[in-house]
């Protein structure tokens, strides 16, 4: 199904350049839809399937279709003018910088942070306070995941607990799935807690120049509200596996357990947390300070830790995932051609038009669109081309403007990647680290548990915004 | 008296070989030692920031993947050495192998739909291994 869906995206994408190029002969300087429309059409369409199909890596991706953006538009623009899409410098004005700092500052709090191994501390903690009861173990691994998602980011949890959940599963036997699947699930609805959890939480967020608190106030009540069918349909789905727990554990295991899970960094953890608890207070506080943005409040937070702990700044910036921040370069700039190409106002127009002017159905198909989407192809991309065409549907319906459909799209985007193993990056990480393990989890599997938590999560996150916006 | 070094990454699918592999060292009164490779190459797939050290914690996990093999083979009366080595499979089964003076080198076979590896790449990476190391490879 998925590869039938990507495989007609490259079909259009195909046929973008080529009706692109021969639009280009036949009118070259004609009115409404241009070649530009085009070929910005079909590079966008095939960056987006070579990164759903994992033909190459994301970044190299966006890296290339930025830059054929800038090829197509400089050195095809010189020779046929109609092929002019949009120069370098409008397209760096398309790079919304609030971002690429927010992650840069959170990337090297989280470096630091992640050393300290209170993570794992906790989740062990969980494991003794569970005392052999598997399903309560369970939901507090859950929750710890969801927790660390809205405060880090969902791959950070992911990568800091999985590998600890699946030596407590096999510690409890427990088969892992029944522990890190729902983790993964977990990650994607506590993302949408906060503006720094998840990507298009981030994208949106600072789209509309959120603070902290005006963000969590809207979303962090659904996210918690969505964790409640969540929990009770992974509690239906592995009552046998729970039910099924060993009660007595290997005392080899446990020993391992609490050597694996052990504070490695005291110092660095009292410094980290100083700075953390400062941060949250400024993400906090951050309105009375002017709407002080939030990648101001996380590079402060990250340059006060790195001058107060003096880590080797080589190693630091070495930790810093430049691929990330490229990456989303990459996608602006692609966007930015598609909006330049007034590819982005014509899709709008359509949506507009499906609308109907009616808010309520705006709404459902603005949580719904990028609900299924996000399932299969990449989110960061859908967001960053759906974020102008919710400006435009919010400007034009009446009742719009209380920001409801860019809600919509945040919950839509971050959950609806619930539903299969491409859906979110956390979902792949997860995998690689079950493999580590010696566990191949397949698509179908995980499509077992996604699908069903996608629509008891988007269900209920529809009807909140119904009937609270 | 030989050997044996066994390749594992632990997991269900894994116990049919740790168990062939734990009556073959007792059978030949052979030595044992469980391989687990960190390899973090899967990560390369993904433009996620990742700013975890990864392979610190796959180190543990894998230790903790043979303290589960070490407790198998005990249970059957079979005292087995654990190692963890980071890096690509190929490169490190095969040093670890030369560097302990293994005399037969064992893999998992692949077991139904779930598993890993499949079993026509096993085998040719088995081959490449005998290969490399002049050491009876073996696929359980």
């Amino acid at each position: 199904m998925k590869k039938f869906v990507l495989y007609g995206l490259i079909g259009i994408g195909i046929i973008g350049l080529i009706g692109g190029i021969w639009w280009l002969f036949a009118q070259p300087a004609g009115d409404g839809h241009g070649p530009s429309f085009f070929i910005s059409t079909g590079i966008f369409l095939l960056v987006f399937a070579a990164i759903s199909l994992r033909w190459m890596h994301e970044t190299a991706a966006a890296l290339l279709g930025a830059a054929t953006v800038w090829l197509v538009h400089y050195v095809g623009g010189a020779f046929f003018p109609a092929l002019h899409i949009i120069n370098f410098e409008e397209s760096m004005s398309f790079v919304d910088w609030n971002v690429i700092w927010l992650i840069m500052g959170m990337m090297i709090f989280m470096a630091m942070f992640s050393e300290t191994g209170a993570i794992n501390w906790v989740a062990f903690r969980a494991f003794r306070l569970a005392n052999g009861n598997a399903w309560l173990l369970g939901i507090a691994l859950f929750l710890l995941t969801a927790l660390i998602s809205a405060f880090l980011n969902n791959v950070t949890a992911i990568l800091l607990l999985v590998p600890l959940s699946i030596q407590i599963a096999q510690t409890v036997g427990v088969h892992p799935f029944a522990y890190v699947i729902p983790e993964v699930l977990a990650s994607n609805i506590g993302g949408a807690m906060t503006i720094i959890g998840d990507p298009p939480s981030t994208i949106v967020g600072s789209h509309l120049e959120l603070s902290f608190v005006e963000y969590l106030a809207n979303m962090a009540p659904i996210a918690i509200l969505c964790m409640i069918p969540f929990l009770i349909v992974i509690s239906w789905l592995y009552r046998h596996e729970f039910a099924g727990a060993k009660t007595e554990f290997s005392p080899a295991l446990v020993s391992q357990l609490e050597n694996d899970a052990r504070i490695t960094d005291a110092a660095l953890l009292r410094k980290a947390g100083v700075v953390g608890l400062l941060m949250m207070i400024m993400f906090f506080t951050g309105d009375f300070f002017g709407g002080m943005p939030p990648a101001v409040i996380a590079l402060s937070g990250a340059a006060i830790l790195v001058a107060w702990v003096r880590p080797d700044m080589h190693r630091m910036l070495h930790e810093v995932d430049w691929t990330t921040l490229i990456f989303f370069i990459g996608i602006f700039v692609i966007v930015g051609g598609l909006e330049a190409a007034g590819v982005i106002s014509w899709i709008a127009g359509n949506i507009g038009n499906l609308a109907g002017g009616s808010l309520t159905l705006a709404t459902i198909l603005m949580i719904w669109i990028p609900g299924i989407a996000s399932g299969i192809v990449a989110n960061i991309p859908f967001t960053v081309a759906a974020l102008p065409i919710a400006d435009f549907l919010t400007s034009t319906i009446p009742g719009a403007e209380n920001i409801v459909l860019y809600w919509a799209l945040i919950l839509g985007a971050d959950m609806g990647g619930n539903s299969t193993i491409l859906g979110s990056a956390a979902s792949i990480v997860a995998v690689g680290l079950l493999a580590q393990a010696g566990y191949r989890l397949s698509f179908g599997r995980f499509m077992r548990d996604g699908v069903p938590v996608v629509i008891v999560t988007l269900l209920t996150a529809t009807i909140w915004l119904l009937i609270q916006y | 008296m030989g050997k044996i070094l066994c390749a594992t990454r632990g997991g269900e699918a894994s116990y049919p070989t740790q168990d062939a592999v734990i009556a073959l060292a007792k059978e030949q009164n052979d030595e044992l030692a469980f391989l687990y490779v960190v390899d973090i190459s899967f990560l390369n797939r993904t433009a996620a920031p990742l700013v975890v050290d990864v392979e610190s914690r796959l180190e543990k996990l894998g230790q903790f993947q043979l303290v589960m093999a070490q407790e198998r083979a005990a249970s059957q009366g079979v005292a087995s050495q654990t190692i963890v080595r980071r890096g690509h499979l190929q490169a490190e089964l095969a040093a670890t192998a030369k560097e302990i003076g293994a005399t037969i080198i064992v893999l998992g076979g692949p077991l139904g739909p779930n598993a890993v590896f499949e079993e026509a790449a096993l085998k040719t990476f088995a081959g490449k291994i005998e290969e490399e190391t002049g050491i009876k490879t073996r696929i359980i």
